[in-house]
């Protein structure tokens, strides 16, 4: 291999180098400066730029509201717990089965519906565009995957049929 | 043979070898081979243009201002795409802190 060759192979790997390694420092400083570990509102006032009072305004909803979720998550959890239960060794499933999974679905729309109010209270507190944003997206987020699941599950029974 | 060692006297003899010598055919694929040499008669030449090309860009790389710029340009643009990249998955990471505290996995 003639000398102008190893030189221009050899700038090009240190050029990659230098650039790999600026690309790493960087994405790993930006990262730590900008995550706040032990603050669940940080991405409140990123992404919808809330000032201060506005962010006390969420604070005092969001303290509300945790002790809240946290009841209906235990209370979802013992239900789940007796759904297994009933499930247990059964062969089919039993109106007691039945009649539980229609009371743990009956707590978890309670639940879901609990936290469609509370990010319709934290959206009022918003600037009125912010908040609009804040709903949609919130609502995007939460329900949009139960919406992907359902079509997914439409597709594939969907295709099923076609093959009956 | 040598010219002046020759006797006058088969210069007739001479005269009808030369005439009765046949020009021969010329051999198959003549004119591809006579191509063919040419062809590898330039190659050289295009290696020689290969090798100067890269001893230019050799040359210019090593040249101080160039490379001090280059370096200059790599490390900025690695920043400012480590940065943008950085910023992206702090932000996802926050909101994915946020909805564990609001959503519970059990409902998304």
């Amino acid at each position: 291999m003639n000398r102008s060759l190893v030189i221009v192979l050899g700038t090009l790997a240190l050029g990659m180098v230098m650039f790999g390694g600026s690309y790493a420092v960087s994405r790993h400083v930006g990262e730590r400066c900008l995550t706040q570990p032990g603050n669940d509102l940080a991405w409140l006032r990123q992404e919808f730029h809330l000032n201060d009072a506005e962010m006390a305004r969420i604070q005092k909803l969001h303290e509300n509201y945790l002790p809240q979720c946290a009841a209906m998550c235990q209370k979802i959890a013992a239900k789940k717990m007796e759904v297994e239960a009933a499930l247990n060794g059964a062969t089919n499933v039993t109106p007691v089965a039945t009649q539980k999974l229609a009371e743990l679905a009956a707590l978890r729309a309670q639940c879901q519906a609990q936290m469609l109010r509370h990010f319709t209270e934290v959206s009022q507190t918003m600037p009125p565009e912010q908040g609009r944003r804040y709903l949609a997206e919130m609502q995007r987020i939460t329900l949009g995957l139960h919406e992907q699941t359902e079509q997914s599950m439409s597709i594939s029974a969907g295709d099923m049929h076609g093959h009956n | 043979m040598n010219k002046e060692n020759m006797n006058p006297a088969d210069e007739k003899l001479g005269a009808l070898l030369r005439a009765s010598r046949v020009s021969p055919a010329l051999p198959p694929r003549f004119q591809e081979n006579v191509w063919r040499r040419i062809g590898d008669a330039e190659a050289p030449v295009l290696s020689r243009s290969r090798l100067s090309w890269l001893d230019a860009l050799a040359a210019l790389v090593l040249r101080p201002r160039f490379a001090l710029a280059t370096v200059t340009v790599l490390i900025i643009a690695g920043a400012l795409l480590g940065v943008r990249d950085g910023s992206q998955i702090a932000r996802r990471d926050a909101q994915t802190q946020y909805l564990a505290a609001v959503a519970p996995a059990a409902l998304r």
